[in-house]
């Protein structure tokens, strides 16, 4: 049953531009550093000895932020699917329980997510290499620069997925998400347990696994709460 | 054109508009409290290094975000339920429909900076600073930051009267502001990019022998012309657009 939900909402956000917002995010994380090397590339490499790790660490200086902002608008995409016409009401009356209209949904946004992931690592190596950085390619560093701070960002995407579903203005999940946004915005400032400041990767004990876990834990814990609050109330 | 206003206004009151517009005070709040003065040197004036450092993420990123989601806001009770259809019925040009939402959506910008200015004095009071308020340095730089607004409201009016989401509107600010980030740190691009403006209008460094921190030439053409080609855009969209 699982899976048509699935397939339903695949089919839904058919030509929304929401597949196209998924391959823009990391095209565009990659054109700010694509902006950064070509203006002033002898200077950036003169700035580390490791010239790929160097280069990582720029890219993901722009991913975390690039990941909320991501979350915020696919979650209020798919709540919108169904606001703009009233469709929660023809949704939750088809014999399915909310529970596995929320995991579908759910499913959906973080396969979304994940592709952008993917496609991160692909056009960062690609770029990596177009620069010719070096020999050894850290294809550990790699991957954890596109997908920790995912991970990481996971208690974000429960939050906004839940708040965008219960409310039916859509202008209180964007406001929180742009907050949200500034926030790991100044994710050097925040303290460590703000959820926002997680995908940066940075805390006190300088590793980025405790961000993972942690954020996997908390993601889960949200994605409950948002599920079992969701099924409790109201379809407007 | 004052009973449609006056509509618009009371069409506002009842749609969560207020913890919106608090989101801009506690964005400030939240900058103000990460501030710390010991990084500057004692000889300038604390209201000053505060400032500065509030301003470079608010002007940046949360002012021309935030005013995407006010247009958006402003027009999503007409978005619903056949609303375009019944207001539009009404004795009013559509010219007149369109005037009054961009009015109303600059207002609110407009409270949304002055509040901002709140946050910044009760950063000033919890810091406990005894440096001179400088007011007219301030003002400038609300004013302006407020100024710098103009072009980008009205393309996010444009955007929100098209897509009935909030989200679509938001995806677009998002892919101009983002790159706001890079064209302040150049030189040759910021002065041109409508985007980096409230960042180069609230960016009390500047020259203060203007009325704002910006040349006018750049103002006027920049600002000023970026103001023009979205309102032109977007008021001939509404004059088309099917309801």
């Amino acid at each position: 049953m699982i899976g048509k939900l699935i397939g339903i909402e695949l089919m839904k956000i058919k030509r929304k531009g929401i597949w196209f917002l998924t391959v823009l995010g990391p095209i565009g994380v990659v054109a700010l550093q694509i902006v950064n090397y070509s203006v002033r590339k002898d200077y950036l490499l003169q700035q580390s000895e490791d010239d790929w790790l160097f280069y990582l660490l720029n890219t993901s200086s722009i991913t975390p932020f690039a990941i909320i902002l991501g979350i915020v608008i696919l979650t209020s995409f798919m709540a919108s699917i169904e606001n703009e016409t009233n469709a929660w009401k023809q949704l939750v009356a088809m014999p399915v329980s909310k529970y596995s209209i929320y995991l579908s949904k759910y499913t959906v946004l973080l396969f979304l997510l994940l592709l952008s992931a993917s496609l991160l690592t692909v056009f960062t190596f690609i770029y990596g290499l177009f620069l010719d950085l070096g020999e050894v390619v850290p294809y550990r560093e790699l991957f954890m620069y596109s997908f920790y701070p995912l991970f990481a960002a996971f208690p974000v995407l429960g939050l906004q997925l839940w708040v965008s579903f219960v409310s039916t203005n859509q202008g209180i999940p964007v406001s929180i998400g742009v907050i949200g946004v500034i926030l790991s915005y100044s994710a050097y400032v925040i303290p460590d347990w703000l959820i926002w400041k997680w995908p940066s990767l940075m805390n006190q004990w300088d590793e980025p696994l405790i961000n993972v876990w942690l954020g996997l834990a908390v993601g889960f814990i949200l994605y409950f709460i948002g599920m079992l609050d969701f099924h409790r109330r109201d379809v407007k | 054109m004052y009973h449609l206003l006056d509509a618009e206004w009371l069409k506002l009151r009842k749609s969560k508009i207020t913890f919106i517009m608090f989101v801009g005070p506690i964005v400030g709040m939240i900058l103000g409290l990460t501030v710390s003065t010991d990084m500057f040197p004692d000889e300038i004036n604390h209201w000053f290094s505060t400032l500065m450092v509030m301003n470079l993420t608010y002007a940046l990123l949360f002012l021309p975000l935030i005013t995407g989601v006010l247009a958006s806001t402003i027009c999503r009770y007409e978005h619903q339920a056949g609303g375009w259809k019944q207001l539009l019925a009404l004795p009013v040009t559509r010219g007149k429909v369109f005037i009054a939402k961009y009015l109303l959506l600059i207002v609110l910008i407009f409270a949304m900076q002055v509040l901002y200015l709140g946050a910044v004095v009760t950063i000033g009071f919890i810091h406990q600073y005894t440096d001179p308020f400088p007011m007219e340095i301030v003002w400038k730089s609300i004013l302006g930051g407020w100024v710098a607004t103009f072009p980008l409201a009205a393309l996010q009016l444009w955007m929100s009267l098209m897509f009935k989401s909030f989200a679509a509107p938001l995806a677009v600010n998002v892919i101009f502001t983002l790159p706001a980030i890079l064209a302040v740190n150049s030189e040759k691009v910021g002065p041109y990019y409508p985007w980096a403006q409230p960042f180069s209008m609230m960016y009390i460094g500047g020259d203060t022998k203007d009325v704002f921190f910006i040349p006018w030439e750049q103002l006027i053409t920049v600002v000023g012309g970026g103001f023009l080609l979205f309102f032109l855009c977007g008021y001939i969209y509404f004059q088309r657009k099917a309801v």
